[in-house]
Parts: C-alpha cells; structure tokens; sequence
C-alpha cells in the first residue's frame, strides 16, 4: 500500500525514473539467482514474522485511542491473530510505546512478490509472540522494541525461486533497532533489514 | 500542387523566386468561424457578405539570402489586416536562413484588404516561397513569377480543384481572445532550448505558470493547481499530456500548429477546469505528400500525410516509440521503461461544404521493475481517444461542428490495481456570423464516463482506504451548453460576453455550475491594445495531476469554483516583437489542492525529544495539526521501513489532504516580450510576480509551490550557413519553508537557475526535402533544486531532488 501510494505522490519517483533513463547509470547484466542456504531461510522467516506483526499491529492498534488494546483480525487466506495489551503514544515525537502480545492461530500471509529474492515469503505462523518497546514514526526516533516468544510454529515457503521452510516450536529472542532486527530463531542467529 | 501566378515585373539575375498565393488560412484564435466563400453556392444573404481575397499591391520579391546555399520552399501564414498590411507573417517549418528572409520581406508588403459584404476584413494568407539558388554570383533579387496571387487562393486539400475564383479564407471575425496571454507556433517552439521541439513544453516559460519542479510538466496555473488545468487538442480533453511525467508529450509535436494558454476568463466554449485551459490545434490537413521523422537517443518518431481521391481527402499517420526499455536493459537488470503514442486522421470532403473526419490518438506509459520470473508493475498509465466529426460550412456566414468522441484512460498501480475509465461523449459546435459585427459561438456537449476502480481495499490500511474510497467504481455524467456573442464596435473594440450552464452527477449526487464570461479588448492605437477578461469557472473535485481515470468520485465536497479577473496591455514593437504587461486576480473557492495546501509549520524542540521531518507534513482541516506527526490520543502506526502493510504516515496525511478543501487567492503582474524566435535573432523574456495563498478554517497561509518570481528568458539567433544556436535560462523563487529556529530569518527554499542550450545544423537537400542534426541539453548547469527541509536538534537541512538533467541528440527530416 505504501508502494501504492508512493508512486502515486512521488514526483521525485518519477524524475528519478527519467532521470534514470537518460543518463545511463545502471548495474549489469542480471546474474543467476543465489541459492538460499538455511541461514538465509531463517533471515527471511524472521522478516515474515516481522512483517506479519507489524501488518496485525496497523490493522488492529494503529489509529486505535490509547490504553487496553485487544483485537482480532482474520488473516488471508487462513487463520487469525489477535492483539491484545497496552499502547500508549506521543503524537509531536511520533512515538507509540507498546506492550503488546499477538497470538497467531494458523496466521497465513503471503508477501507481495517483490525483485529481492529475500524478501519474498509465504508463510504461516502458530504461537504468541510478546512486543515491548516504542514505535516510531522515524526518521525523528528511532524505534526499538523486543520481541519474545516461547513457542513459535513457522512453516511455508521462502526466498524466489520457493524454498520450503519449517521451524516447529521454537523460541524467539529479537530487537529491533530502527530498521535492523536481530536475534535467534530456534536457537540459530537470525537477522535482516527493513 | 502550387498555381503559376503571372510574372508582373522580372527579376534581376537568374535567381528565382516563386510566390505563390496558395490557400488559405487559419485564423489564430479564435474565431471558429470558416467561410468557404467562393466554394460554396452563396445564397443571397451570404453573396451580400462575399468575401474577396486580399491583392498584393507591392512589389512580391524576396532576395536569395547571403551566404545561403541550395533550393528552399519555405511557407507562410501572413496575417493581411483590414489596412492592407501584413501584420503578421509566420513560418510553418523553420529552414533558415531561407524563413527569415521570407518572414522578413512579407512584413513590407502591401495588400489590397480583403473584404467581406465590401467591409474591410482581416484574413490569414498562405503563400509559398521557393528560392532557387543562383547559377552566378551576382544577382541577389529575385521576383515572383505571380502577378494575381488572389488567383491561386486555393484550400490546402482541394489544390487540383482550384480555380482563380476558387478562394476559401477564413476571416478574422474575431481577433485574439482577451483571455489568451500566450500563442506559440510549432515553429517558434522548435527554436527553444530545453522543449525539444515541443509544442506543449513550452508551456513552462509561458507567463503565469508555475512549475512544481523544473523539468516537470505539471503547472499551476496563475496559483490554480496542476488538477484543475485542462488539456485539449481540437477540442476532446487530453488527460495525460506527457510520457513517464518528465517526457516528451504524447501528440508527435509536427501534428500540433499552436498551443494557447488560456490562464482565466477563458471563452465559454472551454468548461469543466476552474484553473486555466490549455489548448493545442492540429495541423489542418494538407494538400500535398509530406512527412517529418526524427531519431534520438531515448526515442524515435515519423508522420506523414497523403492525400487521396483527388486530393478530396487526406490520411494522416504520426506515432513515437521509446526504446528506453531496450537501452535500460543494457544498463540495468530490474528496470523497464517504456512509452509509445499514435496519432491518426482520415479527413474526405464530401461536398464543398461538408467534411468528415475522424481522428484517432492514443498514449501507453509503463514502468516496470523486473524478477526473475516476471515483471512488476510500478505505475502505467494509457489513454485512446477516437473523435468523429461532421464538419458543415455555412459559408461566410460560419460553420457547425458535430461530434462523437469515445475513449479508454487507464492507470496501473503495484500488485494488480488499476482504475479505468470508458467515455462516451457528443458535442456540437456552431459559430454562425449575425452580422458583420456579430458573431454568435454556441454549443453543447455531453460526457459519460464509466469507472472501474480495482485497488484492493482489503489489503489497504485505514488511510489509504479512506483515499482510496475517493475512486468508486461508478458511472459519471457531465453535459453542458454554451454561448457567447463577439459583439464589434466599430473599427476598436471587442465585446465578448457569454456564459456556460454544466450539469454534473457522479455517484448518485449532482450538481450544476453556471459560469459568465466576459472579455473586451480595445485597440487604442494600431500597436497598442487594452485587454481584459473576465469569469467563473467550476470543476468537480480533482486529483492531485492529471492521471488517466484519477477522478475522485460523488463530487463530494461540491464544485470547485474560481472567480478569475485580469486586464493588460499588448504592445507591437515593430514588425516581430510584441510585449503584453497583465495584472491578474483569482479567487478560489472550495478547492482541492493537496500540493498547495502543504502547511509549513512552525519548529519548537522539545528539550527530551528529535524533531521530524517536517517536509513531510500536510495540514488537515484541523488547526491543531501542526506539528503532530498523527492524530493526538491514539496509536501511531508502525512504519518499520518506511511505511507499508497497512501503515498510516505520510500516506494518512494525503489522504486526508486529497479529501480537504480550501479557499484561496492569486495575485500578480505577467510581463511578456517576445521577437519571433523564427527571426534571424529571437528570443522572449517572460516574467511572472505573484503571490498564492490558501485558507483554512481560519488560517492562511503561503501556498507551498508559491514562487515569487519567475522568469524565463531565451534567445535563438541564425549563426549562417544554416547553423543555428540557442539558449535559454530559468530563475525561480525558492518553495515556502518551514521556519528554522537556527535561521530565523530565512522563509524561502534557495532559488533555482538553470540554463538549457540548443545547436541545430540544417541541410537543405531540395526544395521541400531538409535534414537537421540537434543537439539540446536540458538543465546543462547540472543544477539541483531544493524541495523541502528536515530537520533535527542541529537545525535544519535543505534536502534537494536532481539534476534532473536531459541531454538529447538526433537528427530530424522532413518533405
């Protein structure tokens, strides 16, 4: 949606795109797609869980009055989550602190496929995972918050070309820093940028 | 194709020149009002008012330019006034030194007026001029082998039919509109830098427009936003002019003979756009085979033109294609862009008096953004338009018009989204000559337009889907009906009440606008002539720019509505040169603006906090808003890297900016002195001072694309031997800022200056046949221009966009 709406407002996407046409800056010839080892499959399961929280989170909390937060939406095409717990914000910092926990029940969410093939997923998610810190509307602050849980089921497909992915019943230990989450997924290093 | 005229009086040497009185003309402006005088079977009314073409009565000779070389056709449009003389002399393709020359010599020269019932009247000419180079050195005159050029008076499409009584003309029934501050030729347009020949490029350095950002041809108009500027071509509405927003425009540039800004108070025959009316004029079709081509280095374009069954009619055929997508895949893997248009036009003449026509144009913009496996859609947008008309002559007393206009917008947005509108329209068009001082223009039109709205509301957050919403799929219905009257009074001035009634509903709602005009113009004296104009406008709610299908829906919010006043000066230096001095005023009323509605708000930094970018915010109908980043009291969004998966932010912000209206006011003085830039030297200085501002609720304030001055200047001169060079400069004031509470004083962005520059080398390979190699660069400062300011505890930062930069070499030819 933001994508949307960028190209839409943008007047600078579209010089640029001009600009780019006539003055021939550019890569390479395209090269043959890497492959994607486990420790990439496990990157990206963590940008899916990532991606699908914050999706729950703006369409259940954002624009939402502060205080007790509880909340449920369906997901597409299965599935659902629900938010629930406290959010409290500053709208001249642009900041929302939150105290949060999503519980997804066979929550599917397919990303939009996109040219990077690290960002491309389709995946679903069983378990609660805890989300405590402050969101910000950055570039003004930055945004940190912890994410937590015990008991994660994360299974689908990853990376394009696909790449099946199963992670059962592990635990998450994540921060995100601005755009930069880090941490472990089942005992195994993960991160990626936003 | 041209009728041998007799010789009167022999020329020196053996230089020749022929000058053929050829056909007839185009009124520039306005009038509508054809006449097919000695073609048509005059009735009794109509041979009281017979129109008598204009006799040369000065020696028609034209001397073979010095340092010139080889044969050279140039054409002309010579403007013959009711004085019998030329006023004005045009060339309709520039092959120098031969134009200027020409232009130049029918500037002396004298006619016997033409006359309509025996009144004077003033018409527009065409003549031919061939030179033919000099077998010795020594002879520099030449002369015309015609004596009685009325003679070979002749419609460009009928040249087998002619005969010496076959004169069609279009008299000058009404001079150049009030309303219209700027008429620039095709011709004139190729000599300025920076436009790469395009007639509707040259918009940007017309007096009262204002452009967002240098380079792109989004314009707001005397303070009137880029969504409530309308485009036309011969009448059907044009809803996206430009490929990919900074490129050439989608009409190949030899098709279009004029574009005319109207800026306000334009003629009733012009509704549905409260900011101003841009309207180009197709070439009229022509008699002979001819065609133009030109390759650069981003795209490649051809027309050409052919009549048929005795030249009863002509076919015309003219598109570009962009190979962009080729070159980009050279140079990088993901990107693919792309455009092409096409234009198309039968044109028979069924009788003497009735034609039909039908012309077909069309635009395909796409960007795209490659996988592996396949292609993604950035943004594309595409349009077709097939406009049939009727065409009547009611003699010298005017002509109707009759026409059907069906079309196809659509854009194409990330992940299968796109809006899509089908249209269907009719409009009548009747100019009808009352008397030999009045002139009735009334008209009626109907537009219906079918959307499809596909954006996938589900998967939007709350901000986009309230913007979203803006777009249902719906059926939209317009029609309105016109008149005005061009009331003459006596030899000096010009009265030009009228008024237009549209009725709009879209989405279950309706409403009417009822718009009076009113413009007069007084000559007084033969160089100088008082202009002014005056009227409402309405307008259903707008899009931030003009895209193919963005038309909100419902019309909720109401009409925009702008009353639009202005009155200048127009002064003749000379034979070439023109100056106009205007001092205007528009009130606007429940407008939609969200680019001009950009609050800048006030900095405070809290001691324990980071202060944002405030380039970003936009104001909602709430005072408050000022520095929030959103709404007080309620959860902000998570915008993790940047936005997206149903984030609010900069996108809320829009969308309740694209639903907010506001009041407002332009004011300020255009200044305009041009030397025809087909002159040996031309050039135009154009200048615009002015202030915008908007309300809301109770606070006004600067619109954000407020310049205070802008200026364009621009000078082409003829370095001989058929190179011809030229350059033009830009200045602008700098955007609105944010107040700096490290630089107190300072309340504007740094201004803009740019240079552009332009090398044309022509061959003349025969008479009618050239080749020209130009090489133009666009922005050749490399300058950058500042957009906005973020800012944090160390103060603040002007962020700039650019160069946007647009170097352009290719050849061009023509027969």
């Amino acid at each position: 949606m933001s994508r949307f709406f960028a190209v839409r407002f943008s007047i600078r996407c579209a010089v640029m795109s001009v600009a780019l046409a006539v003055q021939a800056c550019g890569g390479n010839k395209p090269a043959p797609p890497k492959a994607c080892d486990a420790a990439c499959q496990d990157d990206i399961a963590l940008r899916g869980i990532r991606e699908m929280m914050k999706l729950a989170y703006n369409f259940t909390v954002q624009g939402k009055p502060v205080g007790a937060q509880d909340a449920t939406m369906p997901c597409l095409p299965t599935g659902s989550v629900r938010v629930s717990g406290q959010a409290s914000s500053n709208s001249k910092q642009g900041t929302t602190t939150v105290d949060l926990s999503y519980d997804f029940k066979a929550c599917a969410y397919t990303a939009a496929i996109d040219a990077t093939p690290e960002q491309n997923y389709s995946l679903a998610l069983t378990g609660t995972v805890a989300e405590q810190g402050t969101l910000a509307v950055q570039p003004s602050t930055n945004t940190v918050i912890q994410l937590q849980s015990d008991d994660l089921t994360v299974s689908g497909t990853v990376y394009q070309p696909t790449v099946d992915y199963d992670a059962a019943d592990c635990a998450l230990a994540a921060t995100q820093d601005g755009n930069s989450v880090s941490g472990t997924l089942c005992g195994r290093t993960v991160s990626f940028v936003f | 194709m041209r009728a041998p005229l007799p010789n009167p009086a022999l020329p020196v040497g053996r230089v020749l020149l022929r000058v053929l009185l050829v056909g007839a003309l185009l009124l520039a402006g306005v009038l509508g009002a054809r006449s097919a005088g000695a073609q048509a079977t005059p009735s009794a009314g109509a041979a009281a008012r017979e129109t008598i073409a204009p006799k040369p009565i000065s020696d028609l000779t034209v001397p073979y330019p010095e340092g010139a070389s080889g044969d050279a056709l140039v054409v002309l449009t010579l403007t013959v006034a009711r004085d019998g003389s030329v006023r004005e002399a045009v060339a309709n393709s520039v092959n120098e030194p031969f134009s200027s020359r020409a232009i130049a010599v029918a500037l002396t020269w004298h006619f016997e007026p033409a006359t309509r019932g025996g009144v004077a009247v003033p018409v527009k000419i065409r003549f031919e001029v061939e030179f033919h180079q000099p077998e010795a050195p020594a002879p520099e005159v030449v002369e015309p082998e015609a004596a009685e050029p009325a003679a070979a008076v002749r419609t460009p499409a009928a040249a087998p039919k002619v005969t010496p009584k076959a004169v069609e003309i279009r008299v000058r029934g009404v001079k150049v509109e009030p309303s219209r501050t700027v008429s620039l030729s095709r011709a004139e347009v190729r000599q300025i830098p920076g436009t790469f020949g395009d007639p509707f490029r040259a918009l940007e350095i017309m007096p009262g427009v204002t452009p967002i950002i240098s380079g792109l041809p989004f314009f707001f108009v005397r303070g009137a936003p880029p969504g409530d500027v309308g485009y036309f071509l011969d009448g059907v509405r044009v809803p996206l002019l430009f490929h990919v927003g900074v490129g050439p425009s989608v009409i190949h540039p030899a098709l279009i003979d004029r574009v005319d800004l109207y800026p306000g108070g334009y003629p009733a025959r012009f509704g549905r756009f409260s900011g101003g009316i841009v309207s180009g004029e197709t070439v009229p079709p022509a008699a002979d085979l001819h065609g133009e081509y030109n390759v650069r280095l981003f795209d490649a374009g051809a027309l050409i033109e052919a009549p048929f069954d005795e030249h009863r009619g002509t076919v015309l055929l003219a598109g570009r294609y962009s190979y962009t997508a080729a070159l980009l895949s050279l140079l990088s893997s993901t990107t693919e862009l792309d455009y092409w248009d096409y234009q198309a036009r039968i044109s028979y003449q069924l009788t003497p008096k009735d034609t039909a026509s039908v012309f077909a144009f069309g635009s395909y913009d796409y960007l795209g953004e490659r996988t592996s496996t396949q292609t993604l859609t950035l943004f594309g947008t595409e349009f077709h338009r097939v406009d049939a008309r009727y065409d009547h002559s009611l003699g010298s007393d005017g002509t109707l018009r009759l026409a059907v206009t069906a079309g196809l917008d659509r854009s194409r947005l990330p992940d299968d989204r796109f809006v899509r509108d089908r249209l269907l329209g009719t409009r009548s068009e009747l100019s009808l000559r009352l008397s030999p001082d009045l002139l009735l223009r009334v008209g009626s039109d109907v537009e219906l337009d079918a959307y499809d709205v596909q954006l996938n509301l589900g998967q939007l957050g709350p901000a986009a889907q309230s913007a979203a919403s803006l777009f249902p799929t719906r059926s939209d219905l317009a029609t309105g009906t016109r008149a005005d009257i061009v009331i003459s009074l006596g030899e000096r001035l010009q009265l030009i009440p009228g008024v237009r009634v549209d009725y709009y509903t879209s989405n279950g709602q309706s409403a009417v606008g009822v718009d009076p005009r009113f413009s007069t113009r007084l000559e007084m004296t033969r160089q100088l002539r008082f202009l002014t104009a005056f009227g409402i406008a309405h307008q259903a709610p707008a899009f931030v720019v003009p895209l193919p299908g963005f038309q909100p829906g419902g019309l909720r919010g109401g009409l925009q509505t702008a009353v639009q006043q202005s009155a200048g000066f127009e002064y003749d230096f000379g034979d070439a040169t023109t100056a106009t001095a205007t001092a205007f005023h528009n009130g606007f009323f429940n407008m939609s603006d969200p680019l001009g509605t950009t609050q800048t708000c006030p900095v405070s930094f809290a001691n324990d906090s980071l202060a944002g970018d405030i380039g970003e915010r936009l104001p909602s109908q709430r005072s408050g808003s000022c520095g929030t980043r959103f709404q007080a009291g309620v959860a902000g969004p998570d915008r993790s890297g940047g936005g997206g998966l149903g984030a609010d932010g900069g996108g809320g912000n829009r969308a309740s900016a694209l639903a907010v209206r506001t009041n407002g006011a332009s004011y300020g003085l255009e200044f305009f002195l041009k030397r025809r830039l087909t002159s040996r030297i031309g050039g135009f200085i154009s200048y615009t001072l002015s202030r915008s501002v908007r309300t809301i609720g109770n606070q006004q304030f600067v619109a954000t694309f407020d310049r205070t001055h802008v200026a364009n200047a621009a000078i082409a001169y003829n370095l001989g031997r058929n190179w011809r060079a030229g350059t033009r400069v830009t200045f602008y004031t700098g955007l609105p800022k944010t107040p700096d509470p490290s630089d107190p004083s300072s309340t504007r962005l740094p201004p803009f200056f740019r240079a552009d520059l332009r090398l044309e080398k022509r061959w003349q390979l025969t008479p009618r046949a050239y080749l020209s190699f130009i090489a133009e660069w666009m922005n050749a400062t490399l300058s950058k221009e500042a957009v906005s300011t973020t800012c944090n505890v160390q103060g603040c930062q002007t962020q700039t966009i650019g160069p946007v930069t647009i170097p352009s070499l290719g050849i061009e030819g023509g027969f």
